[in-house]
């Protein structure tokens, strides 16, 4: 049975960058635009890794992530969190909110594909 | 200046912005309220002041010559007794001589000693004038000598007679009878205003005495009495004029520190209470000018903060796009599709670059950059800033170069700005240098850690030598503008360097190379204050 990992990202570009990466490596994706879609995707699909972006409408990155660390039965999920460079003090925030790992933008695909592999195998 | 009337100025619907406009129409009631309270000018207090004194210096001449007119009319008066005293003395004199020449008269009977008497009678009459002359407050006394002078005349006039008649022994009887009682009693009378004069003038110098003593107490009592009102009046002045223009001096020396908060309080009236006011709403003014300045430079930031996210966000797109199509995920690109690929990708991370140092020094400027310090190696870092070069400058065929002490102990300071700084340096090198090398150097100099890069550049006129950490500023050459570049990276780096309380600089000559260098805190334990 193939890994599905939730993307939460809202920017259609980006997904579409993500899904051909997925796709490509034989992972399966779920997708979320925002923070209440990653909630719900989180609890009725039950992904084996979250990639989580910061800057989400309706809730965002840290609040989402927050909220689902806090249920037991989805805090083993890891949770992938990416940043963006603009702020200063997101790593903190992020580790805060109980992300597992943190990525910044720009990321390499590569790279993102090697941290996300660490939590999948 | 009222800024509250004034509709256009970008402040006036601030609530803050009305608090000094209530407090100042307090005070201007208060001021209504206390209208008739005498408000003189510093002119006129000065003015008042000079006058007063000039009144008291004129008071103590005034006391001083009347007092000396008086002391003069005293000596007046004491020679007029003096003379007085004189005339009669003269008087009880010729008195004695004219018994004398009766006397004479009687024993010898000549014609010639009669003469002598009768001439001395006239002598007598003139005493009297002179008398009468110089005593005209003593009528009642002399009119009572000329009245017994008149009846002495008579009688020496009589005994003369008799002297001539022959008639001798009545003569002498006659002289024994009256005219020794007559000398007598006048004698009696001269002696009377003799010492009646002489008592005045006891009395005259007495007084003048009285009154010398008097003059001088009063001369100098109004003296003292000037001296210590000048004193106190002076007092008041410098009082009235130096402490506000201390507190003034205070207060602008306030503002030129950059506190425009503070406000002066001075209770002057006058020029001094408007200068004041005048500090006061400069600082007003320049306080609603920095906060209008510093909103400004906040939007300009926020701006360029969120401008630099917008850009980023398809820029990420178009990397992440570019590195899927050179990972053969969409199948393997031709020889052709790769190159063009590669392009995209090259140009992209360049642009993205410039926008990271847009926005890192909008972050610097903003005040939202902290540095996160932690121990790091001086060795690691160096040789991070070499790996991320070195392709650079092997593309340039330039000779590339580290020169670490072994050994450092583990420093302390924000790594990876340090590094940034660093690599901006190196990348500026690299970027201006067409042949031969780029050395990064590294020194341990007492509690500092010295990071320089030559390079065999074109080097740097001293003119454009301060232009350069500058935002923006290249030197203006046909070298620099082919090389291209926002000139962000210098900037950058000497923020860095603040930040870490250490400072950079060049050392360059024009065709000789360039050598950029920076000093920070081997161990840096706390921030340094930002400027």
């Amino acid at each position: 049975m193939s890994k599905r990992v939730l993307v939460v990202e809202d920017q259609e570009d980006n997904r579409q960058i993500l899904r051909d990466l997925l796709a490509n490596v034989g992972y399966e994706m779920i997708e979320a635009e925002n923070g209440e879609e990653a909630l719900t995707a989180a609890r009725t699909q039950l992904p084996d890794l979250i990639l989580m972006d910061i800057q989400l409408p309706v809730l965002d990155g840290y609040e989402a992530t927050r909220r689902i660390k806090a249920q037991p039965d989805l805090r083993h999920i890891p949770i992938i969190v990416v940043t963006s460079y603009a702020l200063s003090g997101d790593e903190e925030k992020a580790r805060a909110a109980g992300c597992d790992a943190y990525v910044s933008k720009p990321y390499s695909a590569r790279k993102l594909l090697e941290t996300i592999n660490q939590y999948l195998t | 200046m009222n800024l509250e009337a004034d509709p256009t100025s970008f402040l006036a619907q601030r609530p803050y912005a009305a608090a000094p406009g209530a407090s100042r129409d307090a005070a201007s009631v208060r001021r209504n309220l206390i209208g008739f309270e005498l408000r003189p000018s510093l002119r006129t207090k000065l003015l008042m002041a000079f006058l007063l004194i000039e009144v008291l210096l004129v008071s103590v001449g005034v006391i001083g010559l009347l007092s000396l007119r008086e002391a003069d009319q005293r000596a007046n008066q004491i020679v007029a007794l003096q003379h007085k005293i004189e005339a009669y003395r003269q008087m009880q004199h010729d008195t004695l001589r004219q018994l004398y020449g009766v006397s004479t008269a009687l024993e010898f009977a000549d014609e010639t000693t009669l003469a002598i008497a009768l001439r001395q009678i006239n002598q007598f009459g003139y005493d009297l004038d002179r008398v009468s002359f110089v005593a005209k407050d003593e009528v009642a006394l002399l009119n009572q000598v000329r009245e017994e002078y008149g009846r002495f005349i008579a009688v020496v006039s009589n005994i003369v007679d008799l002297i001539r008649s022959g008639r001798t022994a009545e003569a002498k009887r006659s002289e024994r009878a009256e005219l020794g009682p007559l000398a007598d009693k006048l004698e009696r009378l001269t002696n009377q205003l003799v010492n009646r004069a002489e008592a005045d003038m006891v009395a005259g110098i007495d007084t003048s005495r009285q009154t010398y003593a008097k003059s001088l107490i009063l001369v100098a009592a109004v003296a003292l009495a000037s001296l210590v009102l000048t004193l106190v009046l002076g007092h008041a002045i410098s009082r009235s004029v130096i402490n506000p223009v201390g507190i003034i001096h205070d207060g602008l020396n306030r503002l030129a520190a950059g506190d425009f908060s503070q406000r002066i309080e001075v209770p002057n009236h006058d020029e001094l209470g408007e200068l004041a006011a005048h500090v006061n709403s400069t600082s007003e003014e320049l306080q609603q000018l920095y906060q209008r300045l510093e909103e400004a430079s906040r939007h300009k930031s926020q701006f360029l903060a969120n401008m630099s996210h917008e850009l980023r966000t398809p820029l990420n797109a178009i990397l992440g796009f570019s590195e899927l199509l050179l990972d053969g995920i969409y199948g393997e690109p031709s020889e052709k599709m790769r190159s063009a690929v590669e392009r995209i990708q090259r140009n992209g991370k360049h642009l993205l670059g410039l926008i990271n140092d847009v926005l890192d020094l909008s972050k610097i400027e903003a005040g939202q950059l902290r540095l996160s310090l932690a121990d790091y190696s001086v060795e690691e870092l160096v040789n991070g800033v070499y790996t991320s070069v070195e392709s650079l400058a092997a593309e340039k065929k330039l000779d590339l170069k580290i020169a670490v002490p072994v050994g450092l102990p583990p420093a302390r300071g924000d790594e990876r700005r340090l590094a940034q700084a660093l690599l901006n340096l190196v990348g500026n090198a690299i970027k201006f240098t067409d042949a031969g090398e780029v050395r990064i150097e590294v020194e341990a100099k007492g509690a500092s850690l010295k990071f320089s890069v030559h390079d065999t550049g074109p080097g740097i006129d001293e003119p454009d030598q301060a232009k350069i950490f500058q935002e923006f500023q290249q030197v203006d050459n046909s070298i620099t503008k082919a090389k291209g570049g926002a000139g962000l990276g210098l900037a950058i780096a000497q923020r860095i360097v603040e930040m870490h309380g250490g400072r950079i600089w060049i050392e360059s000559r024009l065709n000789h190379g360039a050598t950029f260098s920076f000093l920070v805190p081997a161990r840096l334990e706390q921030e340094a204050k930002q400027t």
